[in-house]
């Protein structure tokens, strides 16, 4: 049949993958990833077991180590929902990360604009607000001409991550700017006043972190349960759909940027409110935003997924310094990032399709279940059954539009 | 006469335009069988380490490109795997890439116990021509003044525009970006041809973060790329996917980004923040225009089937 090279593997596509693939394939991955970077340890000579157990006990292992890793994946879950609900309509938003640093330097603004005396909850709301807005307003730069012009979003958005760090510099280190700590001889951010500063939890964990469970709640039943989300859902699987139906992709493009911007300027804003506390370009500028991308990633783009997954990257993430102890070099931890992102992006192919091994019996079963007629006698039947895709448009992470907006 | 700003700047922003120009090219051969490749920054970064470190060892300047190019072509045929055969996203397979490619360059920069983070350039490069030629007025510096990977790179453009459009393996190739169907039909075997394109982005990739490591900046720093990559990946775009208007835009960065230097000499003075930013602000600005623009052979240029993934059974 059709002359291709033998097959070994009979892969069908699933129509609706269970709840059980859904989680499964990403959680294997990780194994996966885990297991690549073993063999990288061993390859340096370093004892990978040891390593892992450094990393969890860094991380996960009592509450100081733990509400430090919560603290940490605060803006994690942020940008990571950032990524989501833009990356669910196929709108590729890698921009959270200027987006949070525009957050950051509106919400350390307002914060040190404001008079200092002001209720704290009402400041807080101000500066976090603030930093929304600004994000929201930052995304439009490129959701206008993605709009009009079909402007490929991944570039613009990207440049404009630059653009944003080059402001933020430019505000602390390259100017004496209404930012910068006029008295201190190492350029840094002002401090702003404690009635702007998110409060303490418990241990190191701030209030920013229920904001950031809140929102995730919030946009995934607003992806749900909304029009607004339904639309966003049918142009993510089908915009040729979208288009048939009337929706106006041009105004859900700028709607969906303006929430994934707004998202991830919150983000810039409870990290300076309750971290940071003053805008400094060098505690911010730590890759939040592009990690963000790897969550959604490994989320499947589902917003309560963000958050546990986003708790498991800043714990692979806050670990990093504890290697440098026992002599494994700390960038370890974006290589393990890297190889997790890699390993669930293949595994998006095994959500989708069932892979098996070729026995013949197998072969013609699965092929009735395609509704295709069953092989004639004749044919081998490892050979007859190949690839054949999935519902493609079932899912945001496959089958992209990006020919067209190019 | 070759003292002078517009001369002395001419011939950095060639210097500095280069590996742009090398993963541009790249990135475009990928692109024009139907693959869109994002992971060009994580390339550059694993192509450049590795090129560095073969260097420390070899001494040899072919020996850290090559090495530095067949390390980005590996790294690309993993998004083959991803993009080609598994069929997953093309966009976020990319993005993987690039975390993947910035991961494993700065362990493999600081890990060990010499990290080719404290090591010297182990590679020496010098100008290709004699002396007399380089001293020619202006062409001397701007064109002959530069070293053989200067030139190499002019070799890879031209051949890159020749095979494109002059061969029937290049009008297979397109034929591949614009209609695999068709091509599949008509007998061409698309799954290898994409595999080999996507390899010779990455090996563009490398080479393009050899040259930025080794002659452009001297040292390895752990992400010392900063979205040289990305701009690679806009020029393609820009450019329409032709090799030669390429090479003009990687100059025209490169002479962005030397733009500091050049108005150094002029005098003039802009905070050093604003400067390194103009290459961005520039990618972004033409991004707008180019896509903006009604004129039709833009849309022609594009390839028909960039980023979407082809199963036969699909058809």
């Amino acid at each position: 049949v059709n002359g291709l090279p033998a097959n070994p593997f009979v892969v069908t596509p699933r129509a609706r993958p269970s709840a059980a693939v859904r989680l499964g394939v990403p959680f294997g991955a990780l194994l996966v990833a885990l297991g690549l970077g073993m063999v990288v340890l061993l390859a340096f000579g370093d004892d990978p077991l040891k390593a892992y157990r450094t990393m969890f006990e860094s991380s996960l292992q009592g509450w100081r180590p733990f509400t430090r890793t919560l603290t940490y994946a605060t803006p994690l879950i942020l940008t990571g929902l950032a990524a989501a609900v833009a990356f669910r309509m196929k709108v590729y938003n890698i921009g959270a990360e200027g987006q949070l640093f525009v957050g950051a330097i509106a919400a350390s603004g307002l914060a040190l604009a404001l008079p200092p005396d002001l209720p704290r909850v009402l400041m807080i709301s101000v500066v976090i607000l603030g930093g929304a807005v600004a994000g929201a307003i930052w995304a439009q730069l490129a959701a206008i001409p993605k709009a009009l012009f079909g402007t490929d979003e991944i570039i613009t958005t990207l440049m404009l991550n630059f653009v944003a760090l080059g402001l933020m510099n430019y505000l602390i280190q390259g100017s004496r700017s209404f930012w910068r700590n006029p008295t201190h001889p190492v350029p840094q951010g002002k401090e702003i006043p404690k009635s702007a500063q998110l409060p303490i939890l418990y241990e190191r964990l701030h209030a920013g972190f229920l904001v950031a469970v809140a929102v995730a709640v919030a946009l995934w039943l607003l992806v749900r349960l909304t029009t607004w989300g339904f639309r966003l859902k049918v142009i993510g699987d089908s915009r040729r759909a979208a288009l048939y139906a009337g929706i106006s992709v041009g105004a859900m493009t700028i709607g969906v940027m303006a929430v994934s911007g707004a998202i991830a300027g919150m983000a810039g804003a409870i990290e300076v409110s309750a971290v940071t506390k003053g805008l400094q370009p060098k505690a911010l500028a730590i890759q939040l935003g592009y990690t963000g991308i790897i969550i959604a990633a490994v989320a499947r783009l589902n917003a309560l997924g963000v958050v546990p997954v986003a708790v498991l990257l800043a714990a692979i993430t806050v670990s990093g310094s504890s290697l440098q102890s026992i002599g494994v070099a700390s960038e370890l931890v974006v290589l393990l990032q890297g190889l997790i992102f890699l390993s669930v992006t293949a595994g998006e192919f095994f959500v989708t399709n069932r892979v098996r091994l070729a026995s013949s019996r197998q072969a013609v079963r699965s092929q009735r279940e395609l509704g295709a007629p069953p092989h004639v006698d004749e044919t081998p039947v490892a050979t007859a059954v190949s690839a054949k895709p999935a519902s493609g448009e079932s899912l945001a992470l496959r089958s992209p539009t990006m020919g067209s907006a190019r | 006469m070759n003292n002078t700003v517009l001369v002395l700047s001419a011939a950095s922003a060639i210097v500095a335009g280069t590996p742009i120009l090398l993963a541009a090219v790249g990135e475009l051969v990928a692109e024009r069988s139907g693959v869109m490749n994002l992971g060009v920054e994580g390339m550059m970064l694993v192509g450049g380490v590795i090129a560095f470190w073969a260097g420390v060892h070899t001494g040899s300047l072919a020996l850290a490109l090559v090495a530095g190019g067949l390390a980005g072509a590996l790294l690309a045929c993993v998004h083959a795997v991803l993009a080609v055969s598994l069929r997953v996203n093309q966009t976020v397979s990319g993005l993987s890439l690039v975390i993947v490619g910035s991961g494993l360059s700065a362990f493999l920069g600081s890990a060990g116990d010499k990290p080719l983070l404290e090591t010297k350039n182990g590679v020496n490069i010098h100008a290709f021509f004699p002396k007399a030629v380089r001293d020619l007025p202006i062409v001397g510096p701007i064109v002959f003044g530069h070293d053989l990977v200067v030139y190499i790179s002019w070799a890879i453009v031209a051949s890159a525009a020749y095979v494109l459009y002059r061969t029937s393996a290049g009008l297979s190739l397109r034929a591949i970006g614009e209609d695999p169907a068709a091509a599949d039909a008509a007998g061409l075997n698309v799954v290898r041809t994409r595999y080999l394109a996507t390899a010779i982005g990455g090996f563009g990739a490398g080479m393009g973060g050899a040259y930025l490591t080794l002659a452009v900046l001297g040292t390895w720093q752990t992400g010392l790329t900063a979205g040289v990559g990305w701009i690679a990946v806009a020029l393609v775009i820009l450019a329409g996917w032709r090799p030669w208007l390429a090479l003009i835009g990687a100059y025209a960065f490169g002479a962005l980004r030397g733009l500091g230097f050049t108005l150094q000499i002029a005098q003039i003075s802009i905070p050093a923040d604003f400067l390194n930013m103009t290459p961005f602000i520039a990618a972004y600005v033409v991004v707008i225009v180019v896509s903006a623009s009604p004129s039709r052979s833009r849309r022609v240029a594009a390839p028909a089937a960039l980023a979407q993934p082809y199963s036969r059974e699909s058809r």
